[in-house]
């Protein structure tokens, strides 16, 4: 059986991926992948320490967690629409009307 | 000897390594002995015979979008459904009704979306 | 298979006392049922307002009636317990406002008006599912349930660049937030074996007592724990989580920007109280000082400093704030710091002082975004050179956004005077116990910030009746008599409670039992 480190260390390093992308992409479609990207990976943590532990509430985590990355992504997409159709596009970086003043 | 988890594997390499390895040798010889002389109606792009239409990199209407992204939201709301499925015996009828509770608060977001015209494909 | 139908018999045996929750979750599904009737009747508002009160007032009925004895419900999953009523009803307050605020109002156009109350109860529920939370995933999946409904809500203007921009970071901030939080939960599981926040105590003396090597169990556990306080500082728009709130705020709907500024920030400071002090402190009561380890991790400290970073920010920030809405964003980032002194001094007064503080919170926030409401419906501005003279165009608003604002600064005799004093008091209480010294630093450090706070929450009353007006006065719109009643009542709810809060410190005293499973 593959060691429980080895999942730890893929669930970190995808998190990792997913925070660095949220914070240097600038299309808000893949900023989205990314947060999905950290949301599996806690998936992954929770599931390779219910395997470890032979506790079966993290494979329920897991589960609800699916459907709540269903749902938030469904939101965010629906509102990265409703930015292109304001904006004309989905670039994070031209979306600045709301900001300090100065 | 008993096998480790990883050699029980080893049938499924097996055909993996036979069926990629023939697909490449057949395609190899194909493209060796095949004679080649191309012609305007033989590069066109195949769309169950009738002539093609317009490029294939075009936009789609967003509304196929907003399907795309209800099918998401019900069809995660499956994933419940199963672990029920597996116990739905055990779990008798009041396991039953709760899970009819569920799946008729989805029919009520279904019956809201039809009613608000999302799934209208026409206009 | 004995044991799975006992698990449904608890489940079926719980839902006695989870009726509220119950008559929101239908409730949802009817005010979205009749958000598809009278599509245009010109009673449409009246009656679709009239259907979410009733909602909200059977929600109310029956948690009048629940048993009142603390219990588990769902096995773990919820706790029912004094605590998480008193926030029940803090949510009903507030839910109830918004939707008599949202009726008469432009923000929302009455076709889309049912969506929104539909939204707002589903809102509601997840509140309630906050404040009974006891379970990791209970916290994590009600949290989400709030951010969906307040991610749909902040962009709900149809075509407006702001509302879109607003919705969009509000969704990436909020996104990460929750993607941490489980992160940090997964490695809490991992460590401790269990998601019930009421074994949580337990578990980590346990593996503090466990052969594993000290200094990496207490890193994880650290890290575990900030992650997760990223997820619950973000709803309560705590420094560094805060960027998103003054966007948010400036971009969405008024009368929805007013159940935001209190609602989720109540019901994080419900996650919060209950993780913290009802879980790590244990079942004992706390007597470590300010930098010492409560249930293995020093959070009094760590809350401590966030307080004065998130306090300090807000109001520093507020003061060169010129549109209305920006400013009470940033006033209410202060106010997240004013409670989080509370928490930080772990203790039953300062869980009191929280409960007391919000509690003022919700009716004199509401009531400076209703007077926002009222003026940007009548200049289409919220640009503090349009309050100028606000005084003599329309005196009542003016009365009593000067009440509310003197209330937020906390001066006597105003209901904040109230809440900021216990909140003073929960933290010297501290200073003679150990590690007082930080707490004497965290008491001055509040101290100076409401001084300052004093200066641009001035500005505001000194435009509205003193200065001259930026522009000749339009004729303005006649204000809807609901306006009227809800301004007055409102101004007059903080000038009694300022005088007379005997009948909230009884309240919040009997609502101080945190079911601790």
């Amino acid at each position: 059986m593959v060691p429980v480190q080895w999942y730890l260390l893929l669930a970190a390093v995808l998190f990792g991926v997913g925070l660095v992308g949220v914070l240097i992409k600038r299309n808000a479609l893949i900023v989205m992948m990314c947060i999905e990207l950290m949301l599996n990976a806690a998936n992954l943590t929770f599931l390779a320490f219910a395997r470890q532990q032979g506790n079966i509430g993290g494979h329920a985590i897991a589960f609800f967690v699916i459907a709540v990355a269903a749902a938030e992504a469904a939101v965010g997409l629906a509102i990265v629409i409703a930015i292109y159709r304001t904006t004309g596009s989905v670039n994070v970086d031209d979306v600045r009307e709301l900001r300090e003043e100065g | 000897m008993p096998l480790t988890p990883l050699q029980t594997y080893f049938p499924i390499g097996l055909v993996l390594l036979v069926g990629s390895g023939l697909a490449l040798v057949l395609l190899l010889l194909a493209n060796v002995l095949g004679p080649r002389r191309p012609n305007a109606a033989k590069m066109s792009p195949f769309e169950c015979g009738s002539v093609p239409v317009g490029s294939a990199r075009d936009r789609f209407g967003v509304k196929f979008y907003v399907v795309a992204l209800l099918f998401i939201v019900f069809d995660i709301e499956a994933v419940f459904l199963f672990p029920w499925a597996v116990l739905s015996t055990e779990l008798g009828w009041a396991g039953y009704v709760e899970m009819l509770i569920f799946v008729a608060t989805l029919v009520v977001g279904l019956a809201y979306v039809w009613k608000k015209g999302v799934l209208d494909w026409a206009e | 298979m004995t044991n799975l139908l006992s698990l449904v018999d608890v489940n079926l045996a719980s839902a006695a006392s989870f009726r509220p929750e119950l008559a929101l979750t239908f409730g949802t599904m009817a005010m979205f049922i009749l958000d598809l009737f009278w599509k245009n009747h010109p009673a449409r508002p009246a009656r679709l307002a009239t259907g979410a009160l009733l909602v909200l007032g059977v929600a109310a009925a029956l948690l009048v009636s629940q048993p009142t004895a603390p219990g588990s419900l769902f096995n773990g999953m919820i706790a029912t317990d004094g605590f998480a009523t008193f926030f029940k009803w803090l949510f009903l307050l507030a839910a109830g406002l918004t939707v008599l605020i949202s009726a008469p109002g432009k923000d929302f156009p009455p076709a889309r008006l049912g969506e929104f109350y539909a939204l707002l109860m589903a809102m509601v529920l997840g509140l309630f599912l906050m404040a009974s939370a006891t379970d990791l995933l209970m916290v994590y999946l009600s949290i989400e349930l709030v951010s969906l409904v307040s991610y749909v809500l902040a962009g709900f203007k149809k075509g407006d660049r702001r509302a879109a921009e607003a919705s969009l970071k509000y969704v990436i901030y909020g996104g990460v937030a929750s993607g941490v939080m489980l992160f940090g939960m997964s490695y809490l599981f991992g460590l401790l074996g269990t998601t019930s926040i009421g074994q949580l105590a337990g578990r980590i003396q346990h593996l503090q007592a466990s052969g594993l090597p000290a200094a990496a169990t207490k890193l994880t556990l650290v890290v575990a724990m900030v992650l997760i306080t990223a997820g619950v500082g973000y709803k309560i728009a705590a420094v560094p989580w805060h960027m998103w709130c003054p966007d948010v705020y400036e971009g969405a709907p008024t009368p929805f920007t007013a159940f935001l500024s209190v609602g989720p920030k109540a019901a994080g400071f419900a996650v919060a109280l209950r993780l913290f002090y009802g879980a790590l402190s244990g079942p004992s009561a706390v007597t470590a000082g300010f930098g010492e380890a409560v249930g293995g991790l020093p959070w009094p400290a760590i809350i401590g400093v966030m307080s004065v970073a998130t306090m300090t920010l807000g109001n520093l920030t507020a003061l060169a704030q010129t549109n209305l809405k920006r400013l009470l964003a940033y006033s209410s980032i202060a106010h997240a710091g004013y409670l989080l002194m509370g928490l930080s001094a772990a203790s039953d007064r300062g869980v009191q002082a929280i409960m007391i503080y919000l509690l003022i919170y919700v009716v004199m926030n509401l009531g400076s975004f209703l007077v926002v409401i009222l003026v940007a419906e009548a200049t289409g501005s919220e640009s503090i050179l349009d309050y100028r003279g606000l005084a003599k165009r329309h005196p009542l608003a003016a009365t009593a956004f000067a009440v509310f604002l003197f209330s937020l600064t906390g001066i006597p005799p105003f209901a904040g005077f109230v809440g900021k004093w216990y909140l003073f008091v929960a933290v010297l209480d501290r200073v003679p116990g150990p590690g007082g010294n930080w707490y004497a630093v965290l008491a001055i450090i509040g101290a100076l910030n409401s001084a300052v706070s004093l200066y641009y929450y001035v500005r505001v009353v000194r435009a509205m009746f003193i200065d001259q007006p930026y522009a000749e006065p339009r004729q303005a719109p006649a204000t809807p008599l609901m306006y009227q009643l809800l301004l007055s009542a409102s101004a007059v709810a903080v000038l009694v409670f300022g005088l007379w809060w005997t009948p909230m410190i009884d309240w919040t005293s009997a609502s101080l039992q945190i079911f601790k499973g």
